[in-house]
């Protein structure tokens, strides 16, 4: 009977195994179902919004190509992106597309070391956009802007390394209720006077009534937001009279250079009038704010303790969501000439142009699948690509003929009028932006002064302009250096792309060079 | 078991190990644009993995020596080691000779930790002298150019023609998308030197006319030399400039402003007589 018994589990085991083979030989599937290639997809935007959109995009794109799968990596920003950014590319591990901002302190010279041009594939059409109102459109014309930062942002004036996911814009976001609360109705500020009294108005009622509730919900980061939107108007004439080059725009190296030959200064009267009215509005922010960061703010906004919230049109979605009270967004007006206090600095009306595409999206040049991942990029900003993540993300889309969802379509309601591109006065270089925030304290509070602030700017800002000229410097002699051993690569390779590109690259390794050049001169010419 | 005896697998054990290697080895050889793009897609350390410095083509020791000059870490050794090489492949008069020649002048002028920017132009102009047809001629004089305009003036002190040198080499490059460089180069360098609009301007025009800037430098180029123009009086370039720029760049942040100095200008020309 044991025999019987062992025998019985021999034939069974050998049934068993010749059944196994045969599954495995004729019908096997793996248990889990991988794909071949996975690329990774890292950002910061980890707002409400962005990541449902970008997912709708993935999943829509997976099931156009099987055998790639995207993975969002969702990295907190403000503290944490840079030096997890930074470790990954220099260790070879960075992800295949990541965000990048040209803001983020000590990262400028990321895009030349470890980013790849895109130049050449924004020239030819978005094969994802066939069927579409963009069908047959070189990439680059697409965009709503035709990528403005990044072009701006290049290391390199003849190349351009990034896309962008989304439009975005600043608004004056309104505590509807509160505002009825205050005012008695919904009030529209149609100029910066018209704001100035409001915020007067509430301070007056917090004093009334004894409730904490500021103007503006306060914060580091919402004030430089502040800052950035109200200095343009009183510093268009000094814009004006810096560009030499006649742009019409002034780029971080050309204010840096016209900073340090003594062409501008925190103190003169244009300035300060612009400081003037960065003191007003962070005036009706609550105190300590430059402490905070802007979630604090989201959350004063939110518990009803401040009638606005001025921030990027980013935000939108989040406070959406989670308001028990129902937004308006409203613009913040530029002063104009005939404002009280600053109008005789003002040339004329203030701009936003079209809005500005962001979210920039760069390919790393140590991507294992460069190919899938530019491919992914393309599918996420076509047409139908962006109308998924837009609807689902509830924030704008960076491409043209993209229907828009009514909860957001004023969003692109822009001011129009004069616009000096970037020059921002507060964020220079790493250096200028440390030493705004080191010496804010001197603007604000009951003690503070526009001319105290300048001052104590002016002070510091040699040594720290300088510094940032020549970090500017590095950042183009990094891009300049590599390119000789690349311009023979091309040349070695035979074909009309590889001419192509040999002729690109050297175009605009001559053009960082003579930029190089320039700030060497200019750098010099200061000692 | 000693009747299912491994010997066999044994035997061939160093041909299972080897085969594949080897195998992996002759495929390597039979692509010769493997290293040149290595050197396209800036992975210099790869090619120094695959190539000698005494490689028996000469076409090998020059991806050899490009690559010595990209490879991290830059230091003078590593680019006396690739100017070795360098020196040797330029004593021919074929293509790759002049290849070689410029990328030695390359060494000197952007290489070395301590630039020699007078050695570097000595060479530029001896290659251009001994192959001027040659591409890597060609664009040494754009080089030469930079050179000229910002660190070997010929001539110095305020009110000196830094762009007289410059121009100079400017006639004698005949590949049209290095002479648009150059002039380019000469317009800009213009500006920051505080030459004269008159002498300046019309290089970054005939640079614009050449096409093919790429990226935001041509976008720039439009707006400058329109608005040089109207700074300058000339209105008819101003509009002419104004209305290309609108055409291409209707929805830029620029275009508010573009707009009113377009119709400034327009006033202007219709006061002339010249609507």
């Amino acid at each position: 009977m044991r025999r019987l018994r062992s025998r019985l589990a021999l034939v069974l085991l050998c049934a068993a195994y010749t059944a196994s083979l045969f599954w495995v030989f004729t019908r096997s599937e793996p248990v889990i179902r991988t794909r071949e290639v996975t690329i990774y997809f890292a950002h910061w935007q980890i707002e409400r919004g962005p990541p449902d959109g970008i997912n709708a995009a993935i999943k829509r794109y997976e099931e156009l190509n099987p055998r790639v799968r995207v993975v969002q990596l969702q990295i907190p920003g403000a503290t944490i992106y840079p030096q997890w950014m930074r470790s990954n590319l220099a260790g070879e591990t960075g992800p295949d597309l990541m965000e990048w901002g040209a803001w983020l302190p000590g990262q400028k010279d990321i895009p030349a070391r470890y980013f790849t041009p895109l130049t050449s594939e924004l020239a030819k059409p978005n094969p994802y956009n066939r069927g579409t109102s963009q069908e047959k459109i070189p990439w680059l014309d697409t965009f709503h802007d035709k990528l403005l930062a990044p072009k701006r942002d290049s290391p390199d004036p003849g190349q351009i390394y990034a896309v962008n996911i989304t439009e975005c814009t600043l608004r004056l976001f309104c505590n509807v209720e509160l505002m009825k609360e205050i005012l008695g109705r919904v009030v529209v500020p149609r100029n910066f006077d018209d704001l100035r009294q409001i915020l007067a108005v509430v301070k007056e009622y917090s004093r009334k009534t004894g409730r904490p509730i500021a103007g503006l919900a306060g914060s580091r980061d919402t004030t430089r937001a502040v800052a950035e939107s109200v200095l343009v108007a009183p510093l268009m004439g000094v814009n004006q009279r810096l560009d030499d080059a006649g742009f019409l725009y002034l780029y971080n190296r050309q204010m840096l250079a016209a900073y340090l030959a003594g062409r501008w200064r925190y103190s003169e009267p244009a300035v300060l009038a612009g400081l003037q009215l960065v003191r007003e509005t962070t005036m009706s922010m609550k105190p300590g704010f430059i402490q905070l960061r802007r979630d604090d703010a989201m959350i004063e906004f939110l518990r009803g303790q401040a009638l606005f919230f001025f921030y990027g049109t980013w935000d939108a979605t989040s406070l959406r969501r989670l308001a028990p009270f129902k937004i308006q967004p409203m613009k913040l007006i530029q002063a104009m000439p005939d404002d009280p206090e600053v109008g005789r600095f003002v040339v004329g009306q203030g701009g936003e142009g079209i809005g500005e595409t962001a979210l920039s999206m760069y390919l790393n040049k140590a991507s294992r699948h460069p190919a899938e991942a530019l491919d992914f990029l393309k599918f996420l900003t076509s047409v139908p690509g962006q109308q998924l993540f837009t609807d689902a993300s509830l924030w704008l889309p960076a491409v043209n003929g993209v229907s828009i969802p009514e909860e957001i379509r004023n969003f692109r309601d822009y001011q129009e009028g004069l616009s000096f591109g970037q020059a921002p006065y507060d964020a220079l270089g790493t250096e200028v932006s440390m030493n705004w925030d080191r010496n804010f304290y001197y603007l604000t509070g009951d003690n503070g002064s526009a001319e105290k602030f300048a001052a104590a700017m002016d002070a510091a800002m040699p040594a720290a302009m300088r510094t940032d000229l020549n970090a500017e410097l590095r950042a183009t002699l990094v891009l300049v250096k590599p390119q000789d051993p690349v311009i023979v690569g091309w040349a070695g390779l035979p074909g009309e792309r590889a001419r192509i590109r040999r002729e690109e690259s050297e175009a605009s390794q001559t053009m960082s060079e003579g930029l190089a050049l320039q700030m060497e001169l200019q750098l010099e010419a200061m000692k | 078991m000693r009747g299912l005896s491994v010997y066999p697998a044994r035997k061939f054990l160093p041909l299972l190990i080897l085969g594949p290697l080897l195998a992996a080895g002759a495929a390597a050889s039979a692509d010769p644009d493997r290293a040149w793009t290595a050197l396209a897609d800036n992975r210099p350390q790869d090619v120094l993995r695959q190539l000698r410095p005494d490689a028996p083509s000469r076409a090998d020791r020059l991806a050899w020596a490009a690559a010595r000059i990209g490879a991290q870490p830059a230091t003078d050794g590593n680019m006396r080691e690739a100017e070795a090489v360098l020196v040797e492949l330029e004593q021919g008069t074929d293509e790759l000779a002049a290849e070689a020649a410029y990328l030695r002048a390359r060494i000197y002028q952007l290489h070395l930790n301590e630039p020699d920017f007078a050695k570097a132009a000595q060479l530029y102009a001896g290659l251009a002298q001994r192959q001027p047809g040659s591409h890597w001629a060609q664009l040494g004089l754009v080089k030469l150019g930079l050179l000229k305009l910002y660190l070997l003036p010929d001539v110095s002190g305020p009110g000196a023609d830094r762009l007289a040198a410059a121009e100079v080499l400017l006639a004698r490059i005949q590949e049209p998308l290095l002479r648009r460089d150059l002039n380019l180069q000469i317009g800009q360098a213009g500006i920051a030197l505080n030459q004269p609009q008159a002498r300046f301007l019309p290089h970054l025009i005939a640079a614009e006319q050449a096409g093919g800037v790429t990226g935001n430098a041509q976008e720039d180029l439009i707006v400058q030399i329109g608005v040089l123009s109207e700074r300058g009086g000339d209105w008819a370039r101003a509009r002419e400039y104004f209305e290309k720029y609108l055409a291409a760049y209707p929805l830029n942040v620029r275009a508010y402003a573009i707009r009113r100095k377009l119709a400034e200008v327009n006033h202007r020309l219709a006061q002339e007589g010249r609507p």
